[in-house]
């Protein structure tokens, strides 16, 4: 579904991935973990077609597609979802509005008519019940005056109401308590399935508890510096990031 | 003002004196605000607070108003729909249309016209206020005010009617009235005046909506003079939506006074004209005094948007806020300069100024300054400005779901600009300022379905 080969990324002057390669297939969840400066972020803003990182070298393609031919909402019209580390508040536009119109986009790119209000309220209702989100959420702005794991639910609600192919979590898992972090995790299993990939960007492996990887890489100086299943998440809690960084050196 | 400006216009007074109305201004007062206007000229963009105004328009108007009767050919359908609850009064080109008028009908509320109805006695409040403060000034009972009533002068050199909104002691009408300013003269035949006082009694409430539009030609040029009375303890909100023609070059005047306890909100929408320019005098007057002005600004191609605001602080603990929202696109210019000052016996003044305007054409200008004097100690004031672009970090969320780069444009611009619409209370009148909103920023169906 999702293929990268020898990616080089930089931004400035700055080199952030270098020669970075990965394979993800459909019904696969991978983890990406390292240390900080890793490249993680950069991998997960560069997939979603975030504006002000050069590539200089390497492909990536989606279900056989140049994916950074793309721009930013085609990469989202066709089935690719990033969910922040910080998600933006955008007062006056309201939380609802939104979803309906990305929903909208979406369906407007398959040449399927609009969403019908009435279902479309019933759905997010649906989902705000699994993301333990209040009912004042409608009527608010975007993520306006939500606490960090409010937003954090939010993304992920964003998630289960556009049933994205490819979703890319980027450390979704931070500055979560243990609840809201199960929270969090449900609602990503709850989506789970053969046709659907997962990539989770994650410092911890706290997260992979919930949501169990099926292949785990250790990013280290913007390349691929071990990859291996979820035990390896398991080794990098107990022995940190300073022999995977060792080995690659 | 070159002697030719202030020639043209002394000819055109001449040229109409005997037809303007005394029971509007008397033929002294003209005279008077006339010679003031001779010796002090009209603004040039060589005066600080006007560098931004665009005034190359008034070297082709023709400054007389119209024919003293109102023109009865327009059509009802040709204003804009009435906003439930509020009585509309309608002026043509500066003169009351009763026929496109209907009445208030709550106790202790008044609106007259002393054109028609002829009360001389009650008629020139506004010009005698003015003349009261001038000698005020001049005897250095009071610090000159620094601002500027030069166009307020020109106003009242030609006024031809005026709305007289009278609300008694205690009267509740929060959803009142609606005075409908129409335009229809072209610039270079006849200009507008049109010309309100308000004068709310103690412990009142007010909802008003001053309303300028254009009908039959839209190269307009109107030259409002406003007045507002705040009496102890009373709650105005005034809602005026600057809806002139496209063409049309519009100035206006506002001064106001608000005494104790009482708080005046003054939501300004700034839609239309070719060239428009505001200029704002609020004194606070009375201890606990409260002021909320509220500005949005929708600019695009060559229009000009330009305010200017004094908020006086003369009372201990009186309050202001001030929020200015302006987007300019194509080659449009939003400026606004807000100058607060707290007198020496303002102790304990509470001000705060939010100005910021958003530059959405390449070739688009933003100008916005907050400007302080402070007299005394014990004030809280604090001011940000801000001029930029829209937020990368937004639009890239946006786009990220999905949402397509022009309309997530336009979903940003009206979440910038709602800021102040929602500060709108009055459901209806709202959704209206939406709908007129979304109207102007055309395009996308996708902002008329926030509404």
């Amino acid at each position: 579904m999702l293929k990268i080969e020898n990616l080089h990324a930089s931004v400035g002057d700055k080199k952030v991935l270098s020669g970075l390669s990965l394979e993800v297939k459909a019904g696969e969840v991978h983890a990406i973990m390292g240390p900080n400066g890793s490249g993680k972020s950069t991998l997960a803003h560069v997939l979603a077609g975030r504006p002000g990182y050069t590539i200089s070298q390497g492909t990536v393609t989606f279900d056989g597609r140049d994916l950074l031919a793309l721009e930013p909402e085609q990469r989202a019209r066709e089935g690719v979802f990033l969910g922040f580390q910080y998600p933006v508040e955008i007062p006056g536009v309201n939380n609802v509005y939104l979803l309906k119109a990305a929903v909208n986009a979406a369906r407007k790119h398959r040449g399927l008519p609009e969403v019908d209000a009435f279902d479309f309220l019933a759905l997010v209702r649906e989902k705000m019940k699994l993301m333990r989100m209040d009912e004042s959420f409608l009527s608010r702005g975007v993520n306006e005056g939500f606490s960090g794991g409010e937003k954090k639910r939010n993304e992920i609600l964003q998630m289960l109401v556009l049933e994205p192919r490819l979703g890319i979590l980027d450390e979704t898992d931070s500055g979560l308590d243990i609840d809201a972090l199960k929270i969090v995790a449900a609602g990503v299993n709850s989506l789970r399935g053969a046709e659907r990939a997962f990539v989770l960007v994650t410092h911890y492996q706290r997260l992979l508890d919930y949501v169990v990887p099926d292949h785990v890489h250790v990013l280290v100086g913007g390349r691929i510096a071990r990859s291996g299943d979820a035990s390896l998440a398991l080794e990098l809690e107990r022995r940190g990031y300073d022999w995977v960084t060792e080995e690659a050196a | 003002m070159t002697a030719a400006l202030a020639e043209k216009i002394s000819e055109a007074h001449a040229a109409v004196r005997d037809s303007l109305a005394p029971a509007v201004v008397t033929p002294d007062q003209r005279q008077r605000a006339l010679r003031a206007l001779a010796a002090a000229g009209l603004p040039t963009t060589r005066d600080e607070n006007w560098k931004y105004a665009n005034l190359r328009s008034l070297e082709r108007v023709h400054f007389a108003p119209s024919s003293p009767r109102p023109r009865t050919d327009i059509p009802e359908a040709a204003l804009p729909a009435r906003i439930e609850g509020y009585a509309r009064y309608t002026f043509v080109d500066g003169v009351f249309a009763p026929e496109l008028s209907s009445v208030v009908d709550v106790r202790g509320v008044s609106v007259t016209s002393p054109r028609s109805s002829g009360a001389h006695g009650r008629s020139a409040s506004v010009a005698t206020r003015m003349a009261a403060a001038l000698r005020a000034v001049e005897s250095g009972a009071v610090p000159a005010a620094r601002s500027d009533d030069r166009l307020a002068w020109l106003n009242e050199v030609f006024a031809t009617d005026s709305a007289r909104v009278d609300v008694g002691e205690g009267v509740d009408c929060p959803a009142c009235i609606e005075v409908l300013f129409v335009a229809t003269e072209p610039a270079q035949t006849a200009a507008s005046y049109p010309r309100l006082e308000i004068n709310v009694g103690a412990n009142a409430r007010l909802g008003l909506i001053e309303r300028h539009v254009t009908a039959l030609d839209d190269a307009n040029f109107v030259n409002a003079a406003v007045h507002v009375n705040v009496s102890a303890g009373a709650q105005v909100s005034h809602y005026r939506l600057q809806q002139a023609g496209a063409r049309a070059t519009w100035f206006d005047t506002l001064s106001a006074a608000v005494e104790k306890d009482a708080r005046y909100d003054l939501y300004v929408v700034n839609l239309g004209s070719l060239s428009a320019r505001s200029t704002f005098h609020v004194a606070l007057v009375g201890e606990r005094a409260e002021l909320g002005l509220h500005v949005v600004s929708l600019a695009d191609n060559l229009q000009v948007h330009d305010g200017f605001a004094l908020v006086e602080h003369i009372a201990p603990y009186s309050k202001s806020e001030q929020n200015v929202r302006g987007i300019a696109g194509g080659r449009a210019r939003v400026a606004f300069n807000s100058k607060v000052v707290v007198r020496e016996h303002a102790r304990g003044t509470d001000s705060r100024q939010s100005l910021r305007g958003l530059l959405a054409g390449p070739q688009a200008e933003i100008d916005v300054r907050p400007q302080l004097e402070i007299y005394t100690d014990d004030v809280r004031c604090n001011h940000g400005a801000t001029a930029g672009k829209l937020d990368d970090n937004m639009l890239f969320y946006l786009l990220s779901r999905g949402i397509e780069r022009d309309m997530a444009q336009q979903l940003l611009k009206w979440a910038f600009l709602e800021d102040v619409v929602a500060r709108i209370t009055v459901p209806e009148l709202r959704r209206h300022i939406e709908a007129s909103l979304a109207g102007q920023m055309k395009e996308t169906a996708a902002v008329k379905e926030l509404v």
